[in-house]
């Protein structure tokens, strides 16, 4: 699915531009261990956690994941914010938590599938 | 631990400089420097800072004043959950004569609402010296938190468990320490500091190695 149609399904906050919005987001991956995204977190994913630590977007990067999505309205700062658009990575947020956007996003890209 | 018996246990196994770092407390650095004091070694005032990311950053200060000065500021970023005796124990501060004289409410175990970078950063502004704690252990140290140390930071000390200095420390000095929380782990892990006094700023003049000074962990 598109990442701009997950985007408007999902009533996502957008913290920074969308360079792809033909970007396709094959999975997610839930985690707030950096080392452990790093280590498991398939490239095109999208990415939620709770964490905002500016190495969020470097982990992005390098795994290739398609975006960031930040719940329980945890929001990133300028720093932050900067450093994923000069990046080309994705920052969104929820102010539901990981429970729920994970499974709503799994409904989106598994169970209506 | 009772003041008394960490001192007198550390200077039983040769060590002549520990420091208290309790996890977002600084509550009873105080009884311990004075049986610091009274065992003929040196003290260090300290906290252990569990920031938002849950990653451990050690405080190193040099004087009580400005330890509870940090302290207080910490306190206020620690979440208002009252801590629950029957999972986490009793958080008693106690004089050196081993008096309880208050027990702490909050809950310490919790993060702080403060990231890891304003972390290291308020650590300086209070004229601390602030030190990842082992940074190589899979829980609440820095690699397994945020996968590698941030870009835009410098340590002159990193505190290891094990092995040595993960990359992009730059030139930091791995040091090693009981992180003791039982009598028999004082002294566990120790560092030799070359130094002409205990004090943080010689902790870092140790780790750059000027004036003949140095720093290494004991295997």
């Amino acid at each position: 699915m598109k990442l701009t149609e997950i985007i408007d399904r999902l009533s996502l906050d957008v913290f920074t531009p969308v360079p792809d919005p033909e970007a396709d987001v094959g999975g997610g991956y839930v985690g707030d261990l950096l080392s452990n995204v790093l280590a498991s977190a398939m490239p095109g994913s999208l990415w939620i956690t709770i964490q905002h630590h500016a190495n969020v977007v470097a982990v992005a990067q390098v795994t290739g994941l398609s975006a960031v999505l930040i719940v329980d309205g945890k929001r990133p700062d300028d720093a932050m914010r900067e450093q994923a658009r000069t990046s080309g990575v994705v920052l969104l947020g929820s102010t539901e938590s990981a429970f729920e956007v994970a499974g709503r996003l799994y409904g989106l890209l598994v169970t209506e599938r | 631990m009772s003041p008394r018996s960490i001192a007198r246990a550390a200077a039983r196994r040769g060590i002549g400089l520990i420091a208290v770092a309790d996890h977002n407390t600084a509550s009873m650095v105080d009884p311990v420097a004075e049986a610091a004091a009274e065992a003929g070694i040196g003290f260090l005032y300290g906290i252990e800072l569990q920031t938002r990311e849950e990653v451990h950053l050690l405080a190193y200060l040099d004087e009580s004043s400005a330890c509870h000065r940090f302290a207080d500021l910490i306190y206020e970023l620690l979440p208002d959950r009252p801590n629950r005796p029957t999972y986490f124990g009793d958080q008693v501060v106690v004089t050196l004569d081993e008096e309880i004289v208050a027990t702490e409410p909050k809950l310490l175990v919790n993060s702080l609402d403060l990231g890891f970078d304003e972390a290291v950063a308020l650590v300086g502004d209070h004229g601390g010296l602030p030190v990842p704690a082992h940074v190589d252990r899979e829980t609440f140290g820095l690699i397994a938190q945020l996968g590698f140390p941030p870009e835009n930071l410098r340590f002159d000390l990193v505190e290891i468990v094990e092995g040595v200095l993960p990359d992009g420390f730059g030139s930091a000095a791995p040091i090693c320490s009981s992180d003791a929380h039982r009598p028999e782990e004082i002294g566990r892990r120790t560092t030799r500091f070359t130094v002409n006094a205990t004090t943080t700023e010689e902790m870092v003049l140790a780790a750059r190695r000027i004036g003949g000074r140095s720093v290494a962990c004991v295997r």
